[in-house]
């Protein structure tokens, strides 16, 4: 197969302001990142208490966590589905093939990954972190956000591997978006259709555009921490 | 008769089997200056710990100026008025001047104050020069002495040092050595964990000694 002239098609239809390529690209960016942004607190938060809380049960809670990982995305779509459709129990938020079903579904692939990448970092934060705080006159909140701070590198992956998860999702996005030309098309979903129809240009037009995003991403992480994150 | 800083009626503490210490009666004066020795394994930093409300973990009562409190449950008042400082201090990272102002911040001291104690505590420490720089960058000995630093600057009314001068060369042992002089001149309360000779023939240090699960008190 020629490669060089799809590719050539590709970046002519980036420079062209194409719509429907654009449209998918701005989605797929916002709603992930709003995913993100919805669900980092919370799943930080619990990270945090499953690292430093001793309580029954606690380890079977990190272990089913750490299963979530794991958690095959479409089954994740599934289960949003059957929650947004009609009959289901949010049916009457007619969530269903918009952007914000796609939203939900990325922040359940996120939960996990940052709540594990937060247990793993907050688990390798030095001890004394905590206790130093506290010794200063930290209450145990104010303790706990400075031994976050602490660690924020770590932190920061998580929310870099948590996006990245995120923008790069295919089942669950077709599952609960529906795939909807200029409504829940992102760049995976779009990725997928144009090449079963055989229009590779789009394909690798919006593949760059993901590489890009990763990149970038990435990139910035390791601005982010400069000399802090080498060590 | 005036009511000590701190007393601590009947303390045991248990590793498993073991006794590590039984305490029948201790007294800590305000504005005195302590060192606590004992061998390896006697129970110093555990007592400190206790003393800093890190370790509840013990039998026994402990009074602040009078007013009882548990063993790892101390109230904010107390939690404040005592600062522990580690045999190898953790400095956050963020730069030195950050580090200082930490429990002050915590305090809600107003900005001009806060600013006023950062400066005076980084002087005192010979540090002003270091100020904006990164902890990762200071040598073991400025480490130290920022630790007292940011320590002495919150005022607080029972200063715990845990082995201040452990693994410091020769240079900042001196350095640190001085500011224990100053701190005890200044009329801290402050009690001392440590092996270092020097440290326990400082004049005007009373000595508590830790051995066989007993402890001992000798004016200085």
């Amino acid at each position: 197969m020629d490669l060089l002239e799809p590719t050539r098609q590709a970046f002519a239809l980036l420079l062209s302001g194409d719509r429907a390529l654009w449209q998918s690209i701005w989605l797929s960016l916002w709603v992930s990142v709003a995913a993100i942004a919805l669900v980092a607190a919370p799943s930080i938060a619990l990270g945090f208490l499953l690292a430093k809380k001793r309580f029954p049960g606690q380890r079977a809670a990190v272990v089913l966590v750490q299963a979530l990982l794991s958690f095959p995305t479409v089954v994740i779509g599934l289960v949003i589905y059957l929650l947004l459709s009609r009959r289901g129990p949010f049916g009457s938020f007619e969530l269903l093939f918009t952007p914000w079903a796609i939203m939900l579904g990325y922040m359940m692939i996120a939960f996990p990954i940052l709540v594990v990448f937060t247990i793993s970092a907050v688990q390798g934060a030095d001890p004394r972190v905590y206790e130093t705080a506290r010794c200063l006159g930290a209450g145990r909140i104010a303790a706990s956000l400075t031994t976050l701070w602490e660690v924020r590198f770590g932190i920061l992956a998580a929310v870099v591997n948590g996006f990245g998860r995120a923008v790069s999702e295919v089942g669950c996005a077709i599952m609960v978006g529906g795939n909807i030309a200029g409504l829940t098309r992102n760049i995976p979903t779009a990725i997928a259709l144009e090449t079963t129809k055989g229009d590779f240009a789009q394909g690798i037009a919006l593949g760059f555009v993901l590489m890009l995003v990763a990149l970038g991403v990435n990139v910035l992480l390791a601005l982010l921490q400069g000399e802090g994150g080498l060590k | 008769m005036s009511v000590p800083l701190l007393r601590l009626h009947g303390v045991r503490k248990v590793y498993g089997p073991r006794l590590l210490f039984a305490i029948g009666n201790l007294a800590i004066e305000a504005g005195g200056a302590y060192v606590l020795t004992g061998p390896n394994g006697s129970g110093k930093t555990t007592l400190m710990r206790m003393l800093a409300g890190l370790d509840g973990d013990a039998d026994g009562s402990l009074e602040f100026r009078g007013i009882p409190a548990s063993f790892g449950a101390f109230p904010d008042r107390l939690r404040r008025a005592i600062v522990y400082v580690h045999q190898h201090p953790y400095l956050f990272h963020t730069s030195l001047r950050h580090n200082i102002e930490y429990g002050l911040r915590r305090r809600r001291v107003p900005a001009e104050e806060r600013a006023r104690r950062v400066a005076e505590a980084l002087v005192w420490a010979g540090l002003s020069e270091r100020r904006t720089t990164p902890p990762a960058k200071l040598s073991g000995g400025e480490k130290q002495r920022a630790a007292l630093a940011r320590a002495r600057a919150l005022e607080p009314e029972l200063m715990l040092l845990d082995e201040p001068t452990s693994n410091l060369d020769s240079e900042g042992r001196a350095q640190t050595l001085a500011l224990l002089e100053q701190l005890r001149s200044e009329r801290r309360t402050v009690i001392v964990a440590c092996h270092d000779q020097e440290i326990i023939d400082l004049p005007g240090f009373a000595r508590l000694r830790l051995n066989e699960g007993r402890i001992t008190l000798q004016s200085g």
